[in-house]
This record gives C-alpha cells, sequence and structure tokens, in this order.
C-alpha cells in the first residue's frame, strides 16, 4: 500500500441525471483536483448520492461529460473506469472470508490469487485488521465492517476513491476516529476521494473542498473556511454549522463595508455586494457577546435557557429580532434564566448574505 | 482492460456456420466428417457458402454480403462509436437476411403461392436449418448486440446486451411463435361458417360460461369451473405450503426431514398416481368408503369424481410449489426484524402478525400466483378424477383429440385460459411488484429467527400433521401396487411388475437391458439431465436480467415468458408440432423437440423463484461488484448466484423433475426414438397394467430423489454467516430440497 | 459471457446429433393405434419378415389424429394402423389419406370392405368390435341386480346411478353409442331413451375407456364400452363380465390407412398388403391377448372373443354418421337435450 500512483481529476462538464420527467441532477460544471478530498453534502433528496453514482459509473449520464484524469470516461461501465466505492451499507460479500472480499477486485482484474490474497493481507494491515481475514464480514462489529469495504476499496488503488455515507451506521465516537483514518489514509496515499455526507461537521473534518448541494444543483463550493465563513447564502450558512438567521437592516455602504442595524445595535460588516435596504444576518452562536442589560450599542435580550456544558455555556435568548441560540465561553458564571442582558457581535462569525 | 476483443470470436463462428458446417439438418445424422461440409458435394448437406457458389441458392448471397461487410468492424483503430454503427446495421441486416429466406422458401420452393406468382417457379428448395443455420444465427445476434453495447445501449454493457438479444430471440422463437400460430387457429371457421360467427359462437359458448350451476343442478361452463378450482387449489395449498415452511425453517419439530421428503414426494410422482391412490382410499369401493359402510352402513357416494377429487388431488400436487417458493422466504426474511420487533415489546403473536407475515406477503402471493397459474395448466389430476367435471385444459384436450377434433375451439378455450392466467399476472404485478423487502444486505446479519407464538404453532401442526399422514397413507395404498399381483384386488406380494419392466440378461454379447422400460427410461434421463441445467441457467438469467437491468421492452419480456407456462401442456404440444413440422425450424420427431419444450416451458419457475430471491439482494452488492472491476458475467458467477443458492437448487429440481414427470405436453411429441417415461406408463395405464405402471413410477420416484440430492450436494449451501442457536430451530441455512 | 452461451450453443448443437440414418431395405413410420403389445409384435414381426425398418409409435386414436392433422403440411407418418374406423374416415374427408386397393381385399370381411368403400379406398378395416355392456360381477352381486341382456334393462329404476358412459364431445366411442341408437331406434325416439337412462347414469366419462375401468374397480356397477375393453379389464384380474343388447348394437372398424406425401410410399403399400394377411392379424390375440374380430376370412377367431357374426349387430351407415356435418349435429343435440338435464 505503499506505492503512490499519479493522482487523477475528475471534471464534470455540463451533467445532468434525468429520471423521466424528474430531474435528479441539473447540469452541473465540477472539477475534483487530484489528490483531494472533495465533500459532496446536502440534505437527503439533493442529488449528491446521484452524482456520485454517477461518477462511479452506476448511473448512467443523461446528458455532459465526465472526465477521470482527463480520459473521457462518460460512455465507460464502472469496471473500466479504475474507481473504487465504499457503499452505506459497506456491501459486503456475506458469503465470502474478509480475505475473499479484499482481494475480489484484485482477482476480477486478472491478479492471480496467491498475489491478490498477499496484498489484500497487506491492505487490511493497513486498516488495523490484520490477522482477521479469515472471518466472515457477518462475525465482524461494524466499525470494523467499515474497515474492511475500505480495505476492498484502496487495494485497488483507484484513481478516485468514492464513499458512501459510509459512516452513518456507526456510533459517533467511532465515526470520530473512522473520519479521522480515512482523512489519514487519504493525505498518506495521495489519492482523490470523493465522499458523500449529510452530516456538516464530517464534511468540516475530513474535507479540502466542500460541495453544498440543494435541490439537484450546486448551491456553493469552497474550502470549509470559506463556506462557514462566508456562505453565499443562507441555505447554506444553516447548513454549515450551527447558525442564527435574523432580519437586519443594511443603512449605509461605503466601499466595501456596510452599517448594520439590529435592533439597538449598530455594527459595521463586510457588504459582500449588498445595498442598503433590509438583509438577511447569519449570526454563529459563538459570534455574540453578553453584556449587562442596558450596555450602549447592544441588542436587548433576555435569557430563556441557561445549559451549563461544561467548557461552555449554551443559552437561549429572547430578543426583538427573535430567538437567538449562543455559545458562550464563560461557563464559570452561568447566568441565571430570566436575566437581561445586552448583546453585541463580534464581525467574525455575523455574515451579510443575499435574502 | 486488455481483454480479447469479443467480436473476433462472434465473427470466427458466423465464418464456422457459413463457410464450414452444413446449413441444413442432415437427415443422416450429424457424423463428424459430414460436419466439414464444404468438401460435401450434395446441395443439402453443405455450407450456405457453397449452396450459393455451387448450386445456384441465391438466397444466401444476402447473408454472406452482411458476413463480409461484418468483418470491416474488426479493422484496428475504429472508434467505439463507427465500429458499434458498423455491428449493428449490418447484424442486424444479415439477421433479417437469413429469416427472410428460411420463412419464404421451404422444401417445395417459395413457402406462399402468392410468392410463387410472382418470381415464377423455384427449381431449388432447401430444408429445416441445421447446425450452420443455427449457429449463424446466434452469431449474427450476438454481433448485433455486441453492435448496440458499443452504441451505449444497456449500459454499454455487452453481457446484459448479449443477454437480452439471446433471451428475446430463444422467446420469440420458442414460445411466442409456437402460441400465435395455435391461437391464429382459433380464427380458422369451419368451411360452412364466417371467421366472426365461428368466433363468437365458440367463445361466447354455454359451455364454457353457463351459470346453470347456479340455478339448477346441470352443470356450469368450464371456464367458472376453471376458476373455482384454480382459487380454491391456490389457497388451500398456500396455506398447506406456508405450515409446512414455517415448520421446517422454524421449529423444532423433531421430524422435519420426513416433512421435508413429504411435500416434495409429489412433485416427483408421475401425476396419475396420486389420482389412483385417492380412489383406492375414498373411491366408492376404497377403503374409507369401505369401513364407513361396514361400521356404520353410511353410502358415503362418489364425491371423489368431481370438483371436490380434483381439488384434493391438486392440492397434493400442489402444496410442494407453494413450499418450495415460500420456504426460500421465510428463510430469507432477516432475524434483526423480528428481534427489532419484540425489542419495541412486540409479543411473539404481534411480531409474527405485524413483521413476520407483512415481509412474507409478496412470496406468500407468489406462491399463491404460482399455484393458481399452475393448477389453471394442469392436465393429469382433471383427466383422471375429473368424471363429468370438466375444466379448460381438459376441454382443449378433448377438443383436439376427442370426438370433434376441432383445433379452432381448442384454441378458442386455449385463448381463455390464456386470459385467466394474464391476469392473475397482472393483478400479482399490480398488487405486489412494487414492493421489495431488502432482507440480505451487505452488512450481513447476525440475528436469530424468533421461536414462533404457540397459537402459530399449534395450527400450523394443526394443519400440517394431518396432511401428511393422508400423503404417507394416498402413497402406501398406491405405491403396493408396484408390488401386489392386482392392485386393488389380489394383494398377493410379488415382484414381476420390475422384473418385466427392469429384466436384464447376460447374453452371449454382454449386457441385454431386456425390460420393457429401459429404452424409455434413459431416453427420458437424458433429455431431463440435458434440460435442466439449460433451463435453470436460462431462466435464472432472465430473472438477474428482468430484476436488475432496464431495459426497452422488459414487460414485454417477462409477459412472453409467462406465456408457455400459462399455456396447458396440451396446446404447447399441439403448438410445437404445428410451428416445428416444417421448415425452417424442422425438428419434430427429434429429441431436440422435447428438450426446446422442456426448457421453455419451465423455465418461467425459474424465472419466478429467481426473481423471488433477487428481490431479497441487496442491489449494492452488485453494485459493490461492479465498482470491483469485475465484469457483469463475472459479478453474476461469483456474487449473485452464490447468495442464490436456494433459488438455483429450485430451479435445478424442478426442471429436472418437471421434465420427468410430464405428460400433457411431451404426448404429442414423443416419436419412436424418443419415447418418454410418463407417456409409456400412462399406455401402461390405458391398458389396465397398473402394476408395471406403479413399478416403473416407483423406480421413476427413488430415482428422482437420488436426483434432488445429487443437485443439493452440488450446488451447496448458501453461506451467510448467521449465528446458530443451541436449538435447532433457528438453522436458516437449510437448502430447500 | 461467452462461456455461458458457448455452452448453450454447443448442446442445441451437439446433444442430438443422434437421427438414424435409413438403412438399406428402407424403412416406415408405423403410428399404430391398438394395444402396445400388439403394436410392438405388428413392427417386429413385419421387419423380420421383410427386412424394412419399422419406427412404431403407439398412440390412442385421438392423439394420433390430432398429430396427423398437424403435420399435414409435411407428413412424417407413413401408416397409421388401428384405431376406430371414424378418425380414419375424417382424415380421408380432409384428403390427409391416400387411396390404395389391396389385392387381398378380396380376402377381407364384408364390414371391412365398407369402410373401404366409405373412405372411398383410403381406408380399410382391420379389426372389428362391438359395443355392448361392461358389468362389475361382484358388484353387481353385492346390489342384488341382474347383469343387463337388452338396452330395455338398463333404464330400470334399479340401476339409478350405477351406469356409466363416454362424453360423446370428447369420445368417439360415446359417439358410436349415439349413433347406433338412433339407427336402432330412430333419432327422437333415441333421444327419448337417452334422457330415461340419464337419471342411471353416474357421470359421463371423458374418455372412452374410462367406464369399463371404473367398473373395474368397482366404482360403478355398469358401463357402456366396446365389449372387447371388458375383457382386457378380466384378464387383468378385475370382476369384469360383458353382454350384448338383444336388440341390436352398433360396432367400431378397427382401420387402417396410408397417409398422403409420405416418402416411403412403397414400403408402407407391403406394410399393408401384410397386414390384411391372416399371419399379421393373428398376432392381435397371440401377442396382444386382444378379442377384437380380425377382417380377414382366414383368420381365427380369437378363443372366448365375441363372435361379430353371433351378435345381433344394426346396419351401421358409417358413410352418414362419419361425416362431420352429422356429427356436429347430434352432437349439439345431444348438448342441448341431455347434455344440459340437471343431475
Amino acid at each position: 500500500m505503499t506505492t503512490k500512483k499519479q493522482a487523477a481529476e475528475v471534471r464534470l462538464t455540463r451533467v445532468a441525471k434525468r429520471y423521466g420527467a424528474v430531474t435528479a441532477v441539473k447540469p452541473l460544471d465540477l472539477v475534483i483536483e487530484a489528490g483531494s478530498l472533495v465533500t459532496l453534502l446536502g440534505p437527503s433528496g439533493c442529488g449528491k448520492t446521484t452524482l456520485l453514482r454517477m461518477i462511479a459509473g452506476l448511473e448512467r449520464v443523461s446528458e455532459g461529460k465526465l472526465y477521470i484524469g482527463g480520459r473521457d470516461v462518460t460512455d465507460l461501465s464502472a469496471g473500466e473506469r479504475n474507481v473504487s466505492m465504499v457503499f452505506q451499507s459497506y456491501a459486503l460479500f456475506p458469503h465470502m472470508s474478509v480475505l475473499e472480499n479484499v482481494a475480489f477486485g484484485l482477482i476480477s482484474g486478472g491478479m492471480g490469487k496467491p498475489e491478490a490474497y498477499a496484498k489484500a493481507e497487506d491492505a487490511l494491515t493497513t486498516v488495523g485488521l490484520k490477522g482477521y481475514g479469515s472471518r466472515l464480514p457477518s462475525e465482524m462489529s461494524g466499525g470494523q465492517q467499515q474497515r474492511v469495504a475500505v480495505a476492498r476499496a484502496l487495494v485497488l488503488e483507484p484513481d478516485v476513491l468514492l464513499f458512501d455515507e459510509p459512516l452513518s451506521n456507526l456510533d459517533a465516537r467511532l465515526r470520530r476516529s473512522m473520519r479521522e483514518e480515512i482523512r489519514e489514509l487519504q493525505q498518506r496515499l495521495g489519492v482523490t476521494v470523493v465522499y458523500v455526507t449529510h452530516d456538516q461537521s464530517e464534511a468540516l473534518a475530513v474535507s479540502d473542498k466542500i460541495v453544498v448541494m440543494k435541490a439537484a444543483e450546486i448551491a456553493q463550493a469552497g474550502s470549509p473556511r470559506d463556506l462557514y465563513e462566508e456562505p453565499a447564502n443562507t441555505f447554506v450558512a444553516t447548513f454549515m454549522g450551527e447558525a442564527n438567521h435574523v432580519n437586519a437592516e443594511v443603512i449605509k455602504v461605503t466601499g466595501t463595508r456596510a452599517d448594520v442595524k439590529l435592533g439597538g445595535a449598530q455594527f459595521n460588516l463586510p457588504a459582500r455586494g449588498l445595498t442598503p435596504g433590509s438583509a438577511d444576518l447569519v449570526i454563529r452562536p459563538e459570534a455574540v457577546r453578553l453584556h449587562a442589560a442596558g450596555t450602549e450599542n447592544t441588542l436587548a435580550a433576555k435569557i430563556a435557557t441557561a445549559t451549563y456544558m461544561g467548557g461552555v455555556a449554551e443559552y437561549n435568548l429572547e430578543t426583538p429580532a427573535g430567538r437567538l441560540f449562543v455559545i458562550a465561553p464563560e461557563a464559570h458564571a452561568v447566568r441565571a434564566v430570566g436575566e437581561e442582558v445586552g448583546l453585541s457581535f463580534v464581525e467574525r462569525g455575523t455574515i451579510l448574505v443575499r435574502p | 482492460m486488455t481483454r480479447k476483443d469479443p467480436v473476433l470470436l462472434w465473427w470466427s463462428l458466423l465464418s464456422l456456420g457459413l463457410v464450414v458446417l452444413p446449413w441444413h439438418w442432415l437427415q443422416n445424422g450429424h457424423s463428424i466428417p459430414a460436419l466439414f461440409a464444404p468438401f460435401v458435394t450434395d446441395a443439402d448437406s453443405t455450407s450456405a457458402l457453397m449452396q450459393a457458389l455451387f448450386h445456384g441458392r441465391f438466397w444466401f448471397w444476402p447473408v454472406l454480403i452482411a458476413w463480409a461487410a461484418l468483418a470491416l468492424a474488426l479493422r484496428p483503430g475504429l472508434s467505439r462509436e463507427a465500429k458499434g454503427r458498423l455491428l449493428f446495421g449490418f447484424g442486424l441486416f444479415g439477421l433479417a437476411m437469413l429469416i427472410l429466406q428460411g420463412w419464404t422458401i421451404g422444401p417445395r420452393g417459395w413457402f406462399s403461392p402468392r410468392l410463387e406468382g410472382m418470381f415464377g417457379e423455384l427449381s431449388e428448395r432447401q430444408f429445416g436449418i441445421g447446425a450452420g443455420g443455427a449457429l449463424s444465427f446466434f452469431a449474427l445476434l450476438f454481433l448485433t448486440t455486441e453492435g448496440l453495447a458499443l452504441k451505449g445501449r444497456f449500459g454499454g454493457d455487452r453481457f446484459i446486451a448479449g443477454s437480452v438479444g439471446f433471451l428475446v430471440a430463444c422467446i420469440i422463437l420458442f414460445t411466442v411463435w409456437p402460441v400465435v400460430t395455435i391461437l391464429g387457429q382459433a380464427f380458422k371457421p369451419p368451411s360452412d361458417q364466417t371467421l366472426w360467427v365461428a368466433f363468437v359462437d365458440r367463445f361466447f359458448h354455454p359451455k364454457v360460461w353457463g351459470l346453470a350451476c347456479v340455478y339448477s343442478g346441470s352443470q356450469c361452463g368450464v371456464a367458472w369451473n376453471t376458476l373455482a378450482l384454480a382459487l380454491s387449489t391456490a389457497t388451500c395449498a398456500t396455506i398447506l405450503g406456508l405450515c409446512f415452511a414455517l415448520i421446517v425453517t422454524r421449529t423444532s419439530f423433531p421430524f422435519k426431514k420426513g416433512m421435508r421428503l413429504l411435500t416434495v414426494l409429489p412433485i416427483i410422482t408421475p401425476p396419475f398416481v396420486i389420482g389412483l391412490g385417492l380412489i383406492l382410499i375414498f373411491g366408492r369401493s376404497g377403503l374409507v368408503n369401505q369401513a364407513a359402510e361396514n361400521l356404520f352402513g353410511w353410502q358415503l357416494g362418489r364425491w371423489i369424481y368431481g370438483f371436490d377429487g380434483v381439488l384434493l388431488a391438486q392440492v397434493f400436487s400442489f402444496t410442494p410449489t407453494a413450499f418450495l417458493v415460500l420456504i426460500g422466504v421465510v428463510q430469507g426474511i432477516a432475524p434483526s426484524m423480528e428481534e427489532a420487533a419484540e425489542m419495541l415489546r412486540a409479543d411473539r403473536t404481534r411480531t409474527f402478525r405485524a413483521v413476520t407475515l407483512p415481509l412474507m406477503m409478496p412470496g406468500i402471493a407468489n406462491a399463491f400466483l404460482v399455484v393458481f397459474v399452475e393448477s389453471l395448466a394442469d392436465f393429469g389430476n382433471p383427466i383422471v378424477l375429473g368424471g363429468s367435471f370438466g375444466v379448460l385444459s381438459t376441454e382443449i384436450f378433448f377438443a383436439v383429440v376427442g370426438a370433434q377434433a376441432d383445433f379452432g375451439r381448442a384454441a378458442t378455450l386455449a385463448l381463455i385460459l390464456l386470459a385467466f392466467a394474464l391476469a392473475a399476472f397482472f393483478i400479482q404485478r399490480k398488487v405486489i411488484g412494487t414492493r421489495s423487502y431488502v432482507s440480505v444486505t451487505g452488512k450481513g446479519d447476525p440475528g436469530l429467527a424468533r421461536p414462533l407464538p404457540d397459537w402459530v404453532k399449534r395450527t400450523a401442526y394443526g394443519i400440517a400433521i394431518p396432511w401428511a399422514i393422508l400423503t404417507v397413507t394416498v402413497y402406501t395404498l398406491a405405491l403396493a401396487g408396484g408390488f401386489v399381483k392386482v392392485w386393488g384386488r389380489d394383494w398377493t406380494p410379488t415382484l414381476s411388475h420390475f422384473g418385466r419392466a427392469f429384466a436384464i440378461e447376460w447374453g452371449p454379447h454382454g449386457l441385454i437391458w431386456s425390460g420393457g422400460a429401459w429404452s424409455s427410461l434413459f431416453t427420458t434421463i437424458q433429455l431431463a439431465g440435458i434440460a435442466a441445467p439449460l433451463t435453470a441457467s436460462v431462466g435464472l438469467l432472465a430473472a438477474w436480467l428482468l430484476s436488475r437491468q432496464k431495459f426497452a421492452g422488459k414487460t414485454a419480456l417477462e409477459f412472453a415468458l409467462m406465456l408457455t407456462f400459462c399455456v396447458p401442456g396440451t396446446v404447447i404440444g399441439v403448438a410445437y408440432i404445428l410451428t416445428y413440422n416444417i421448415p425452417p425450424l424442422e425438428v419434430t420427431g427429434t429429441g431436440l423437440i422435447l428438450i426446446l419444450c422442456f426448457v421453455f416451458r419451465n423455465m418461467p419457475v425459474g424465472v419466478r423463484s429467481g426473481m423471488a430471491a433477487m428481490s431479497q439482494l441487496d442491489k449494492s452488492l452488485d453494485e459493490a461488484a461492479v465498482t470491483l472491476r469485475a465484469s457483469t458475467f463475472r459479478t453474476l458467477r461469483l456474487v449473485v448466484l452464490p447468495l442464490m443458492k436456494p433459488a438455483i437448487v429450485t430451479a435445478l429440481v424442478y426442471s429436472f423433475v418437471r421434465a420427468m414427470t410430464t405428460v400433457s405436453a411431451v404426448i404429442f411429441l414423443v416419436s419412436a426414438q424418443h419415447e418418454m417415461a410418463t407417456v409409456f406408463i400412462i399406455n401402461r395405464v390405458i391398458n389396465g397394467d397398473y402394476g408395471l405402471a406403479i413399478a416403473y413410477s416407483t423406480v421413476l420416484i427413488v430415482l428422482m430423489m437420488a436426483a434432488i440430492g445429487l443437485i443439493t450436494l452440488l450446488v451447496g449451501e448458501r453461506k451467510l454467516g448467521r449465528r446458530k442457536a443451541d436449538s435447532p430451530a433457528a438453522n436458516p441455512a437449510g437448502v430447500s430440497a | 459471457m461467452t462461456k455461458i452461451l458457448k455452452a448453450a450453443l454447443l448442446a442445441s448443437a451437439t446433444a442430438f446429433a443422434a437421427t438414424n440414418g435409413a438403412q438399406a431395405q428402407g424403412q416406415i413410420n408405423l403410428l399404430c393405434s391398438v394395444q402396445v403389445e400388439w403394436c410392438q409384435a405388428i413392427a417386429t414381426n413385419f421387419q423380420k419378415d421383410t427386412g424394412i425398418t419399422v419406427n412404431m409409435t403407439q398412440k390412442g386414436s385421438g392423439e394420433a389424429f390430432a398429430q396427423i392433422r398437424a403435420e399435414k403440411d409435411n407428413p412424417k407418418v407413413d401408416v397409421w394402423f388401428g384405431g376406430t374406423g371414424d378418425p380414419h374416415l375424417a382424415a380421408a374427408e380432409e384428403g390427409l389419406s391416400e387411396a390404395y386397393k389391396s389385392p387381398l381385399n378380396d380376402q377381407l370381411q364384408p364390414w371391412a370392405l365398407r369402410q373401404y368403400e366409405a373412405s372411398k379406398g383410403r381406408s380399410v378395416g382391420i379389426y372389428s368390435g362391438a359395443i355392448g355392456f361392461g358389468f362389475n360381477t361382484e358388484l353387481l352381486k353385492k346390489k342384488n341386480l341382474e347383469a343387463p341382456k337388452c338396452w330395455a334393462d338398463i333404464v330400470k329404476p334399479a340401476f339409478k346411478g350405477e351406469i356409466q358412459v363416454a362424453n360423446p364431445n370428447s369420445s368417439g366411442t360415446a359417439y358410436v353409442i349415439i349413433a347406433t341408437l338412433v339407427q336402432l331406434m330412430g333419432e327422437q325416439q333415441a333421444f327419448d331413451y337417452m334422457k330415461q337412462l340419464h337419471p342411471n347414469i353416474s357421470a359421463y366419462a371423458r374418455s372412452g375407456t374410462g367406464p369399463i375401468k371404473a367398473v373395474a374397480r368397482g366404482e360403478t356397477a355398469v358401463s357402456l364400452s366396446f365389449v372387447h375393453d371388458a375383457v382386457t379389464e378380466n384378464n387383468a384380474g378385475f370382476p369384469v363380465s360383458y353382454a350384448t343388447p338383444c336388440e341390436g348394437t352398433g360396432y367400431e372398424i378397427g382401420s387402417m390407412s396410408i397417409m398422403k406425401g409420405t416418402r416411403n410410399v412403397a414400403n408402407a403399400r407391403k406394410f399393408y398388403d401384410w397386414a390384411l394377411g391372416p399371419e399379421a392379424q393373428k398376432l392381435g390375440y397371440t401377442r396382444g391377448g386382444q378379442l377384437q374380430t380380425p377382417s380377414n376370412k382366414a383368420t381365427p377367431l380369437p378363443p372366448g372373443a365375441p363372435d361379430l357374426s353371433k351378435i345381433k349387430l344394426v346396419e351401421y351407415n358409417f358413410v352418414k354418421y362419419g361425416a362431420a356435418a352429422e356429427r356436429r349435429r347430434l352432437l349439439a343435440k345431444w348438448d342441448a337435450e341431455i347434455g344440459s338435464l340437471p343431475r
């Protein structure tokens, strides 16, 4: 597993998928750079799995062209594309041993059995399952099955490795360690990975680039930081991490900055192309600061609930602009329910978006 | 992916078929030297190329042109698109020309007088196609499908394209064509009637649709009889089959092996044995009647002849069918579903009602449908026990062989029967076709099947055990006939019947198979042995295509597949003679026609059991294999087939057994060289020689059991790695026999 | 993929290569509609006498006729031996068989030649059997019934539910019975008689031999059948005996035809002549144990066989009652007046 291949770029031009009258994916362009890990993120039904399956070759492309490593693979079947996939259900063949499962693809490709089994052993070692080769999949835990599925895909040294919600069947702790392992493996092997998930924290944790999809099209694509800090619209903003969504007013725009008024508070933010008038404001929970009630230039609020969370405290606040969810770092002094406070907003984490 | 170009292979085979092999069927058999046809001078025994070159048979030129044009596709460096267009275009052209010449020119020149009028009388003629013609046909077909695949159809997968092409061609040739031929007879009026008068008269005849039984003592029309019988049989057989399936898979009943055997026994029994056994017990002079008369003075009469008797015999015959369909379903239910239900505080009854039973519903409906259609087409039981009670299948038989000898009436009745079967088929599709319960997933299932609720267990036992006892009694009595002098009268034990059938003598030149039954037995085993694997592989291939692939005309294909299954054997038999007695496909009197009949008649069972099994296989398993670079064929062989072992066993066993026990279809197709065991037996029964008939049946039953054991052993069990409980109650890995 | 398809192709191409070749003396394809031992004896003896290979298939007359009609565009059968005369006449009427005048015709019984004339030379009688009553002697004794002797006996109420006869729609035997009654009594009286008989009939069986088998197994006391079938059951060990009606009865003429357009016409004629000779006709009894009356005057009557010359026979008009239109008319009438009666 140490031999690195030249990683391949995946390029989609005007690719679309239709089932009769239903459009599952609207025509879209996307470039997945060689050696990067790109996540397709979105709510269920947004077309992300269909897009992944088109890259895999499991679904035919209705229109457009698909290139992997510069080669046109639009009309090639899944087996001819040199891609591998880890399925949500893992799809381990229940009648074959773990080793047979992992060696299956190698033997399919024409490799001799002794060599294939040796490589499969190596792959199992890579994912930390040395010595489990003779077991049946049903005799292994969920996390172990997951690793087998990854090993089975990796052993083929594919141009592109595809993951279809690979962690959704695992418990939270395992999910965290598995996603780190996947990321670490991807970095080590330098393989191109396309990863489908509906869990934004998973996406933030593993991705070089995230493609957020909504209703059969791309809502926004970019680095995790871009998406979190510069969401193109409220959908992306609210989908990428916790966010409060309120209505504010842009009073004046000067250059790239805008003066924004929210209740009694007034502050200056990057304008992001907005003009004076009503605007949508996305406020991350950690971008809110709590002050004593009546402090100047603050939004008046009243604490509805307060939760001690160890390192931080979480509040729900009633304000004239609506209910706000806030995470405050000063957990040693949790405020009481019913207390009146004033709110100010930190620039990082308070974002103007187009309605 | 450097594989050999399949186009080269098929083109070479096409060359073989056109240049080397004799085009036509050889009257004197296909000896090895005769296969090198270019060196044969006789026009009828040489290859197509030679016939065109030296014997003035111009009609081969278009096919030969297609052959030459297809060679262009072998040029290296051709684009995928261009190659595909070339193959598809000329392959299709070649096929069309091959079919056209076969259909227009026969043993007396032009087939139709009109063509003769147009082109004048032909000096040349031709007989039915043989090795060369058949090989060329398939080679052209596969070249065409390669072209389609290269053009991007069928997902660009040439295995799928080829399989669909192969299936469609076979179904058209061996199912649609004969059925259309015989149904066409329904529209040939007798000389003194016009077409529509005759058709309406036949179709709406009171003997078909009459409702006299509702308001008087007379008989209702055969259509109603048939429907009532089929519904009753399907209901009873499905319930019984379910009971047996539950007992065998979910209880610790001590005689499960025996029970399994019992449910299989009727399938491997030549059809009339059950009828005779029932008569011996419930007939007027039967044991039950005599006991009732002697003990209580009751006269039980002849209820066995008619609806009740036929129903009883059919339930005997078809419960195993339902059982075989259902056992796969019961085994396939993921135990974790039931465990989940129990964890959700459902008691056993609720688990069974709310989870197990609904999960089995598609399977139950499937079993019901299969039995319903089998009952519609059943011929053996109504003919033995029907008395004055007629159903469509027997009416058709008598319309053909009876005093009227009226093909038109037979065809009309066949049309009605077909309509019933198809209606059932469509109802099944509408009601349950959309639901599938994926249970064997790629994750494996570590659960244990839950024990059945007590009331279910009691009900199953209460229904199945008496039935099992009855079955044992019927068989003991029926088969006793082979070991006694005169069945039903002189119970002196003897083995003389076996001696007459299966004597072996040691002559001066070695072993002499001097018993009367040997020849038909050898033929039967040989033909059934060839037909069974063909049936199973074609059937499962069809099942896989239908359930996993999307292509245009899929529904039509599925419909055509069910067609022969719906048409009763007698009709198929006559249809096959009418269709294959004349060129281009002249195969009557050969073993081939029997094998074709077996394969295409029994395939639907393979298709249905395959589809049922497939619906429980998680689709991502196939997809995983495909992304792991397995070719479609390899996916099928290494992933799908091993997980479908129960379905394979079912298909193999069924086709083998049906080939050995079927009577109605083959009675018209047997010839002097190819006599089947069942026809031999039926002739013995007709001559009143029950002893020999039953002795022979006994031998057949033993043989088939051995064959079933062998098949189960060869195919092996499906490894799912489910945990096995300590009690034998939860052993889901058993394979249905 | 190629593997599976190739295997299928190979199987279909090679498995059935075995078709038999014609031998030096030629061959005939014989379709035989008498009892199987008889058929076998015919085939082997003809082969022994002439060296011509016989490919024999045994089938009931209805199935045999169905096959012949189905094969009409490309006949495979050369000679059709045996089976009741009606389908042979129908085959002649449809032009499926070929006329042939055997030199042995003048040795034949007059009824055999009547079939020859009725079919315009396309068929000839080889044996004959009469319609009669078959009955189970044990069952009659148990029920305290006299064995029936005349048509008049079986309409007596004592026989209520004890008689079986086949359904003429499906059975040629039953049609012969109707035609016999019509010719014996006149059409209207015959149908009145059948109406009277109806309450005594327990079932209109589907096949012609069904009723006599029911008699043999004790399912019914009396059947209307060919009397030689009763003898067959008796030989199989069942307590079955027979009687022929005192008023007179009808009969069948077991026949033989040469098919039109076959490939072995000369051999077929050789067989035809051979089968009409006394030596060949003896085989029916000596090898098959059958008790029909042979058509060659020189053939000795099988011992114990019903002697047609001693049975009172109706003047059976084969031309009239063998015609398809008359048959259809009588069957329709039977359906309307008898078949639809409540039971």
